[in-house]
């Protein structure tokens, strides 16, 4: 009870700041002057009556150091008064303090960015119910429609009639879902019905009518998706995404209920998905509209919903609980085997080995279908070991910076040791100013940190609308950076703490500048050598990104990207039917071609330089099947010569190759390699899908390889076919035929047309008003877009090395003017002695290029093996070239150089005689 | 040779009540004095101690203290005996005396006296 109001009136006091130091002297001096008194009475005379009342009183300090322990709260005072004191010492000396934060923020800013980064991407789980409980049935990203075997017999795309068949057979999933693979595509064409709103071309995926009650789902408002309405013939639905429902409608409630035009078909929305729900991937944009498979043949005009042989889904499933994942996939593959057996494509003799070999491997499904993850997890690791080499290199410049200023102040440690601090008190001390400076430094780095996300995000998915990905921090890497900054601060603090408070008292009171010669220590020489030896790797690694990134870009594409424009459409979405659009492609080309400057008006199924592709088996008439594949592209007259791509024999596609004309073929070069032998003459020969309709198309001329999908496509064959052409007789109705809807007009024009973009989207408009621009780019951007991720991590391992190098520099500065400094005398005692400024100078840096050198002799085996690793990750370069490893080298010799020289010229210009004096 | 501080450090806040309770409020001299009469040197030196004991006495609510005039009309800070005050020191001289008592005994105690 006592101890407890003694503790409320000390915190009270604490908190108060009450100092009644002012009492206590007051208290003493009234008692000295009774003592006094009381003396003088004794016969004294007022001098010795005063000064035997001090001495009774007894030594002043003690007692006022034990009058204060009893009044506050004595380690927060003292903890307190460490921080006030470290705060002037840091205040003192900002130069060093801000090197060592700004070391410190970078440091800490970009691991905890690339952290973010990691966790956004990589470890988070979908925003679902229970997501452990989800699994996947599939391994890869195989997309988007298509009818193969993997060749290692592990399924992932499957048929509507193989999800069906799963569904109803495999009791141990509480929801089996099933999603369409490549809604991202195809997007959807949308307007509110009966409004004035342009149509917006978006992206809608297509799911099973259980997919919200799959995830454990509640709408925002109105309800989700159900069994009712995935059913043939079902009232079209779809449900929205809280995003779109918020940013394009405000949140208006009556939304719910109302009629949208998806595809020009009316489409009522039932409900708003719930908010922050981002579909089953991580998707630069997101889907605005959910809508049941059933209503896909009305919606997108599709043949391969029903079709048994046609793979365009992928599934996720909830478990029951209990369930385990391996019993599970025994079951699930050897229902999957039974499905195939009855399906077309599977019941021949010569699919059986295929039929047997084919299995369904089941995968954590909590994160969703992992198509960006796959992508990124190589990249991001390298990313992750080189912010953690700056780190490493940034602790070394800490470490490096805070020994120095530890040794440099070994004399105020002596003087306060000899004045009577105890050592514990020191090291505390120390420890309080390495504390904060890390804690500055993670402030700081935790703003590095957001700032480096957000770019990391916007260089990552450039032009994105909506990435589903925050940037903020979360907790977990709070507490990371936290963690890191006060781990340095402690492990860094520590030991020049321990060294300070070695000091013996009496060399402070001997002039000690002379006795502690030596320069610097060891330690702090191999710490610079380290740095040295990690930003060489680091540049190395830069210099090899820089040299792939440029060695991409210079590959021959063999097309023309000056003054062209791609817009691309899907007539489609626009109510058309296969059988009408060769009109419409006329009416575009015309449309076209009336506008201002425009020479040149291609219409084709897909572009060079992305990222679609249509491939069909070949087979050449009169030979047997090779087996191969070829890229199908449908093309206008115009097409060739509005991309650049150069005819080498033959002739282009006419306008004379009409829907009722001899089917023809222009093939690349690369198709006449493969499929005809050197010297052979391609033209006039016949080829199709499969050695049974090998006599479809006739081939009329050879084209050049231009680039399409990807620069580094080798071997890429390709076929182009005219647009109203579509030999493949009555099993293959036109209308069927989806190949028939060309999605990208390329336009060439004779000068850049910085508002064509407006011109495409009115001269479509005036053509049907549904006929939406999906997506506008000039060509040069959409070539550049292929390179993205190249130029990122080129750009990013560049950052590093430039933070590398520039820390390392710090380091050796750092390291190289105290040298100079703790050897003033040294030096003012050569000079005295007749050296030249010249010989200084040239000392000084020898001694930071030795250390740099030695960094090398460290680093360039270390570089080399850093450039086997990351060769796997670029293209054509097999390990450091010279050219990067000459170049990294003078990067590193010239920054040493300029490290080195500020603290060689102060040693140069050092008066001997001041030196001297310094004693 | 003992210091003599160790001794205080139990001691000097029961000699400080007692004082109080006998005296009446009194200022941190007048204290000194009476500890000091009565307990020969044992506070002749370093009378200054007293003033932490006095504040956590305080502290802990046993004594209150003013500012007041002393005999000689001068400023002087007084300090009284709390009810609270009496009831500790009631209680710790209870202590002392049974303490003192045992310590007695023990040290009075001889080898064939074994009760």
């Amino acid at each position: 009870m006592k101890a407890l109001q003694r503790s409320f009136a000390r915190i009270f006091n604490f908190a108060a700041r009450r100092r009644s130091d002012r009492r206590l002297r007051e208290e003493m001096q009234e008692h000295l002057a009774m003592q006094a008194e009381e003396n003088m009475r004794a016969g004294m005379t007022p001098a010795e009556a005063r000064r035997q009342a001090i001495l009774k009183l007894g030594a002043l300090e003690p007692i006022r150091e034990s009058y204060r322990a009893e009044q506050g709260i004595p380690l927060a005072e003292t903890v307190l008064q460490d921080i006030r004191y470290a705060l002037r010492m840091l205040r003192k000396s900002p130069a060093f303090t801000l090197v060592v934060v700004v070391t410190l923020a970078l440091g800490i800013g970009a691991n905890a960015a690339i952290f973010t980064l990691i966790n956004a991407l990589m470890l988070r789980n979908l925003p679902v119910a229970d997501p452990q409980m989800l699994v996947r049935l599939g391994n890869s990203n195989d997309c988007c429609v298509g009818q193969g075997t993997p060749d290692n017999g592990e399924f992932s795309l499957f048929t509507t009639g193989t999800y069906e068949f799963l569904r109803k057979n495999t009791p141990d999933f509480e929801e089996l879902a099933a999603i369409q693979a490549g809604w991202s595509y195809r997007p959807v064409v949308v307007r509110r019905d009966a409004s004035q709103d342009t149509p917006r071309s978006v992206m809608g995926e297509f799911v099973s009518g259980n997919y919200f009650r799959m995830f454990g789902m509640n709408a925002a408002k109105g309800r989700l998706l159900t069994d009712r309405d995935d059913v043939a013939g079902a009232p079209l639905t779809a449900v929205m995404s809280d995003e779109t429902w918020r940013s394009h409608f405000n949140r208006d409630p009556a939304i719910v209920g109302s009629i949208f035009r998806v595809n020009t078909k009316p489409v009522t929305i039932v409900g708003i998905a719930p908010r922050g729900f981002y579909g089953d991937r991580l998707m630069v944009s997101p889907p605005e509209f959910y809508l049941p498979i059933e209503t896909m043949p009305a919606l997108a005009n599709v043949t391969y919903v029903h079709d048994p042989d046609e793979q365009w889904l992928y599934m996720i499933g909830r478990l029951r609980p209990g369930v385990s994942r391996a019993q599970v996939q025994q079951k699930v593959s050897a229902l999957f085997r039974q499905q195939l057996a009855t399906t077309p494509r599977y019941s021949t003799k010569e699919r059986l080995d295929a039929l047997n070999r084919a299995h369904i491997v089941l995968t954590p499904g909590g994160a969703g279908v992992q198509a960006m993850q796959e992508y990124f997890n190589t990249r991001v690791n390298m990313l992750m070991i080189a912010s953690g080499l700056v780190l490493l290199i940034a602790c070394a410049n800490i470490a490096n910076l805070l020994l120095v200023r530890g040794m440099a102040r070994k004399a105020e440690m002596n003087v306060r040791t000899a004045l009577g601090a105890r050592r514990g008190r020191i090291i505390r001390q120390l420890l309080t100013e390495s504390l904060m400076l890390a804690a500055a430094g993670g402030l700081a780095g935790l703003v590095v940190a957001y700032a480096g996300a957000r770019m990391l995000l916007a260089l990552a998915f450039p032009g994105a609308e909506h990435v589903p990905i925050d940037a903020r921090p979360s907790p977990l890497i709070l507490g990371f950076a936290c963690g890191l900054s006060l781990l340095t601060g402690m492990l860094f603090g520590v030991a020049p703490a321990w060294i300070a408070s070695r000091a013996e008292p009496v060399e402070a009171l001997r002039g000690n500048t002379r006795f502690v010669s030596g320069g610097t220590t060891l330690l702090q020489r191999t710490l610079v050598v380290l740095q040295a030896a990690l930003s060489l790797v680091l540049l190395v690694g830069a210099g090899i990104f820089a040299q792939s990134l440029s060695k991409l870009q210079h590959i021959d594409l063999k097309l023309d990207p000056v003054n062209r424009y791609i817009v691309h459409i899907n007539p489609q979405t626009a109510g058309y039917a296969q059988h009408q659009v060769v009109d419409l492609y006329r009416t575009i080309e015309d449309r076209f071609r009336a506008l201002p400057a425009v020479d040149k008006v291609g219409i084709a199924s897909y572009t060079p330089m992305e990222d679609d592709n249509n491939g069909w088996g070949v087979a050449v008439q009169g030979r047997p099947d090779s087996h191969l594949n070829a890229s199908y592209l449908k093309a206008n007259p115009d097409y060739f010569d509005s991309v650049g791509t150069r005819l080498i024999a033959g002739r282009n596609i006419e306008p004379r190759d009409t829907a009722s004309s001899q089917p023809v073929a222009v093939v690349n070069q690369n198709f006449v390699r493969a499929f005809f032998k050197p010297g052979e003459n391609p033209l006039g020969q016949h080829f199709g899908n499969g050695s049974r309709r090998a006599g479809d198309f006739e081939i009329v001329g050879v084209v050049e390889d231009t680039a399409y999908q990807s620069a580094t496509w080798k071997d890429h064959r390709m076929y182009f076919v005219p647009l109203p052409q579509h030999p493949f007789g009555t099993n293959y109705s036109i209308d069927k035929d989806e190949n028939m809807y060309a999605n990208a007009i390329v336009v060439k024009t004779s000068r850049p047309v910085p508002d064509m973009e407006e011109l495409a989207r009115h001269t479509l408009a005036d053509i049907n008003p549904n006929l939406a621009v999906q997506h506008f780019q000039t060509f040069t951007a959409q070539i550049a877009d292929q390179f993205t991720e190249e130029r990122l991590l080129s750009r990013l391992t560049m950052l590093f090395g430039v933070l590398a190098l520039l820390l390392a520099s710090l380091g050796l500065y750092g390291v190289t003017a105290y040298g100079v400094a703790r050897r003033t005398s040294e030096i003012g005692i050569r000079m005295a002695l007749g050296a030249q400024r010249g010989g200084v100078t040239t000392m000084v840096i020898r001694g930071a290029m030795i250390q740099s050198l030695l960094g090398l002799a460290i680093g360039i085996p270390a570089a080399v093996a850093t450039a086997h690793y990351a060769s796997s990750l670029v293209y054509e370069i097999k390990g450091a070239s010279a050219t990067v490893l000459t170049s990294s080298v003078l990067a590193l010799a010239l920054a040493t150089l300029v490290a080195a020289l500020i603290p060689a010229r102060r040693a140069a210009s050092i008066e001997p005689a001041r030196a001297l004096r310094t004693e | 040779m003992k210091q003599k501080t160790d001794v205080m450090q139990g001691t000097l806040a029961l000699m400080v009540l007692k004082t109080l309770d006998v005296l009446g409020p009194l200022h941190g001299y007048g204290i000194a004095r009476r500890i000091e009469q009565i307990s020969g040197d044992l506070l002749s030196v370093n009378q200054g101690t007293l003033y932490p004991v006095l504040l956590r006495l305080e502290q802990e609510g046993s004594v209150e203290s003013d500012w007041g005039a002393s005999e000689n009309n001068r400023r002087a800070r007084y300090y009284k005996l709390t009810r609270a005050g009496k009831r500790d020191l009631q209680a710790e001289v209870q202590d002392w005396n049974q303490t003192a008592e045992i310590i007695a005994r023990f040290l009075a105690a001889k080898a064939e006296d074994p009760s």
